[in-house]
């Protein structure tokens, strides 16, 4: 750079607003947070309790009742998410990405659609369609043959989360289809040609060469997953409300702490308890993205073109 | 032949076969609610998937929302907020990405690494105590305090995004910028911003739809009726309207069809952007 | 103007030290090469002189002012980039107009610089397309046009050739060897190709791993050279070196160019012929090379005139050329 030995101010002035912005208000706020957790009210008085406030979150059943199943159900979210979710937007992606498709940029203006809609839409339309009510579900099956599969399921406490799972994933798969396909477009056409000349066409050319090249992208849309889905909370408290009904059955970490904090019809709010979910929650994804960077992307190697 | 050589016809049937079945998956319910916003109550119930006819065509639905709602005022809310806070990403993110990616200095990888920690922590955790800070600095219920919130929530993903493209801009091309008597202030602006204008709008699609969309932050910082956003302002309505089907079916319509008509509009730009760091 | 001094200059990155002191002077109007191996530092040196690199310490001098610490703006510089640099989203003219009009010089003085330079350049009819409307050699010239433009005391090329194919490379090497007759202009130019250095500079510096090897005109370094490094580094194909004590000589290596190097059929042991198989020929018409491998000196490269024909696996003599042999010492250092 060209004048070391001044002070290069505009360093400074290029950092300033973004570190102060991020750290007023993320950052600091997010250790309050973290240091509200360890105190609780004792007749009136914010007293400090230490750790007391985990214990009675993992332990004490009046918490951790609600705690870990809606821990079990944030789980369950994911796991549907990974299995349906990032399948789904490989397969359309690797579709898309193959030449000479004519209508591809169709495909990707229409299957992005749902992301942009917001929660609100994405869960009352869903409700509609779902609902025993007005009956279009009930119908679509029906003109299959299939009448006797329907069931309420959003009102039912064993289908209802699965239900809402692969609602958002309706609303998501773009999101991964989109990645994967920038990331099959950057993979040279000579490398592509080259597998031709070597007999490595069709599945086996997606498996054997243009799988592994992906393989980073692919952690990647996995760990962004993890960390939208142990923070979702939108749309199970547009679709099921803040009691994520039928019976907590769909009650994931996001609406547990909207409960806690906020309290929620008989339920008075507890900022103390509140902040201890939120912190118990900060521990989960950064366990899961301390996870991936250290177990899964240290294993997967990039690759330059 | 190449194309008989590569492409048989059987696979690329298939392919669009999959293709559309999709497309049909992701646009049915859109399709189902903004058709049945123009029925009249007994249609909607009679037939869901027809097309509003002659005879079924109504817009009681829509005649309820605009008498109830301030739709007008909660999406120009929506649009300040979103439009403010994208601003400031974008312009905060890529001066920061710039420093981080042009300049050697002590503390650069720290600075590099604390900033992206916002990637992966979502902001919401800290929402106990941004509610304190607001209400202590009397932001509750502005536009303000969403517009401060959503730009922090941007930032580290728009740093992280743009400082990668910024090492690609060729530091011959910068160089020659100095070497013509540019100050760094004007290499950043008329150099560097011009050429990273692909990954600006990628960082402005990946940032725009959360903030638009985002339910928690105006349902706990700004829920006053002058203040709500668009995405707030119909979980209210259709909250509060749940079994007049018109209103929600119209409501819900009057809040996709905004956001489709701009994405339709700006579509090639969209996923350029994100396609941007593939197709060079 | 644009004598170039530099005194004692060094370098560091943390604690790698990239240049370890660097004497030379460049007189004004001077083609100057610096050549060596990636790696070598040379870039580096430019971009010091340049100011686009601070100096660790030492001292940069144009025409005996000191400018260490001149922005590079503020040098009187101007230099041609390996990839040209050009500004993509302005037009030619602008490309090239832009450190004038920074500079605030007026328009009609501006507009005027920039046609003398297109003219020069024949670049007349391009003036208003972007970047990406022109050829690479029509970059390559647009980028030295906006050098020729400021009319500064030092023009710094940094291999700039290296990104043309083959045919542009040898077309644009001799218009830059013209544009120095014509505007007598001090230049420094940075090569890792040496047949680059030959052909343009009036002095080549030869640079390895941060300190200067040799100084000098480019057949001085091909007739003269100080050690082992220069010796192999200048001519193509490279100098053999055989190893002195085999041919009963008192040195340690013995270098010979592969154009001093005779050569015959046959097995026949005689005093100071070296023995050895042909292990490949290549025939390039106006020349051909022929690849001896020795029991004592491993392969050697013999250079004949004109089409000749010797056998893969053919049993061959050579005989040296004993006003044409160079002696090094155990470190590389030319015996005289």
């Amino acid at each position: 750079m060209a004048q070391r030995k001044q002070i290069r101010w505009h360093i400074a002035v290029f950092l300033a607003p973004a570190v102060l912005v991020y750290t007023a208000i993320m950052i600091v706020p997010l250790f309050g947070t973290l240091n509200l957790s360890l105190f609780n009210l004792d007749q009136g008085n914010r007293v400090f309790v230490g750790l007391r406030n985990f214990a009675t979150l993992f332990g004490d059943p009046r918490w951790s009742d609600a705690f870990w199943n809606a821990l079990g159900n944030n789980a369950w979210f994911f796991v549907i998410h990974m299995l349906v979710q990032n399948p789904i937007g490989v397969l359309l992606a690797a579709l898309l990405s193959s030449p000479r498709l004519r209508g591809a940029a169709f495909y990707r203006t229409a299957i992005f659609i749902p992301t942009i809609l917001s929660f609100v839409i994405v869960g009352f339309v869903w409700k509609l369609i779902l609902s025993p009510i007005w009956g279009i579900a009930p119908g679509m099956l029906d003109a299959v043959g299939l009448k006797a599969l329907f069931a309420p399921w959003l009102g039912k406490e064993e289908y209802a989360l699965t239900t809402l799972a692969l609602v958002s994933v309706w609303q998501f798969v773009g999101i991964p289809m989109m990645l994967i396909y920038a990331a099959l477009l950057s993979i040279p056409d000579e490398v592509i040609e080259a597998a031709e000349m070597d007999g490595v066409t069709g599945w086996a050319q997606f498996w054997k060469i243009k799988l592994p090249l992906i393989l980073p992208s692919i952690g990647i849309i996995s760990v962004l997953t993890f960390v939208g889905n142990f923070n979702a909370f939108d749309l199970i408290y547009v679709t099921q409300g803040a009691l994520a009904g039928p019976n907590f059955a769909t009650d994931i970490l996001g609406t547990f702490l909207y409960r806690t904090f906020f309290g929620f019809q008989l339920q008075i709010g507890d900022p103390h308890m509140g902040a201890t979910i939120a912190t118990a929650m900060f521990g989960i994804i950064l366990l899961g993205v301390c996870f991936y960077l250290f177990a899964i992307q240290t294993r997967l190697r990039r690759y330059q073109f | 032949m190449m194309s008989t050589a590569r492409h048989s016809p059987l696979r690329s049937l298939a392919a669009h076969g999959i293709l559309l079945g999709y497309t049909l998956i992701a646009l049915f319910p859109v399709f189902v609610i903004v058709v049945n916003s123009f029925k009249n109550r007994r249609a909607i119930f009679a037939d869901p998937l027809a097309l509003p006819s002659a005879e079924t065509f109504d817009l009681v639905g829509y005649k309820t929302v605009l008498a109830q709602g301030d739709f007008l005022q909660y999406f120009l809310n929506s649009m300040t907020v979103t439009v403010a806070s994208l601003f400031f990403v974008l312009l905060f993110g890529a001066m920061a990405a710039f420093a981080l990616s042009e300049y050697r200095f002590r503390g650069n990888l720290l600075m590099g690494l604390y900033l992206a920690l916002g990637i992966m922590i979502p902001i919401r955790l800290g929402t106990v105590a941004i509610l304190q800070l607001m209400v202590a600095s009397g932001l509750v219920n502005t536009l303000t305090a969403l517009i401060l919130v959503y730009t922090a929530q941007g930032l580290p993903l728009a740093v992280f995004i743009l400082s990668e493209f910024m090492r690609g801009v060729s530091a011959d091309l910068k160089d020659a910028g100095r070497i013509d008597g540019l100050s760094e202030y004007r290499i950043f602006f008329r150099l560097v911003l011009p050429l990273v204008r692909p990954a600006m709008a990628t960082v402005a699609v990946f940032t725009m739809i959360p903030i638009w969309n985002d339910l928690w932050f105006p349902l706990i910082l700004a829920p006053s009726e002058a203040t709500k956003t668009i995405t707030l302002g119909s979980q209210v309505f259709i909250g509060q309207f749940v079994t007049n089907w018109n209103a929600v079916l119209a409501a819900l319509g009057l809040a996709i069809v905004p956001v489709l008509v701009l994405y339709l509009i700006f579509s090639r730009q969209l996923i350029r952007g994100i396609t941007a760091g593939a197709v060079k | 103007m644009g004598a170039l001094t530099l005194t004692q200059v060094t370098k560091s990155f943390g604690r790698t030290d990239v240049i370890k002191g660097v004497d030379l002077h460049v007189d004004d109007g001077e083609f100057c090469v610096f050549v060596g191996p990636s790696g070598c530092g040379k870039s580096t040196l430019l971009r010091m002189i340049a100011g686009l690199e601070d100096v660790t310490s030492g001292d940069v001098a144009v025409d005996g002012t000191r400018i260490n610490d001149l922005a590079p703006a503020k040098r009187e510089i101007a230099m041609v980039f390996q990839s040209y640099a050009l500004y993509p989203h302005l037009t030619v003219r602008d490309n090239m107009g832009l450190a004038l009009k920074q500079a605030g010089v007026p328009k009609p003085q501006i507009a005027q610089a920039t046609d003398r330079a297109g003219a020069m350049l024949a670049l007349d009819a391009l003036m208003e397309r972007r970047p990406a409307e022109l050829s690479g050699g029509q970059r390559q010239r647009v980028a030295i046009g906006r050098a020729i433009v400021r009319t500064p005391k030092l023009f710094l090329f940094d291999e700039p050739l290296s990104n043309l194919d083959a045919a542009l490379r040898v077309q644009t090497r001799i218009e830059i060897a013209k544009l120095h007759r014509d505007l007598g202009a001090t230049m420094i130019y940075v090569t890792h190709d040496q047949v680059e250095a030959m052909t343009l500079a009036d002095k080549i510096v030869v640079l390895r791993a941060g300190r200067v090897e040799q100084v000098g005109r480019p057949m001085d370094l091909y007739n003269d050279p100080d050690n082992t490094f220069v010796a192999g580094f200048i001519g193509s194909p490279q100098m053999n070196f055989l190893k002195s004590g085999k041919l009963g000589l008192s040195s340690e290596t013995l270098g010979i160019r592969p154009e001093h190097l005779s050569l015959d059929h046959g097995a026949s042991m005689e005093p100071g012929r070296i023995p050895g198989r042909v292990s490949h020929v290549e025939k390039l018409g106006g020349e051909t090379l022929v690849y001896v491998h020795t029991e004592d000196h491993g392969l050697l490269t013999v250079r004949l005139f004109g089409e000749q024909d010797y056998a893969v696996d053919e049993a061959v003599g050579m005989r040296l050329d004993p006003t044409r042999v160079f002696h090094f010492d155990a470190e590389g250092k030319r015996l005289r």
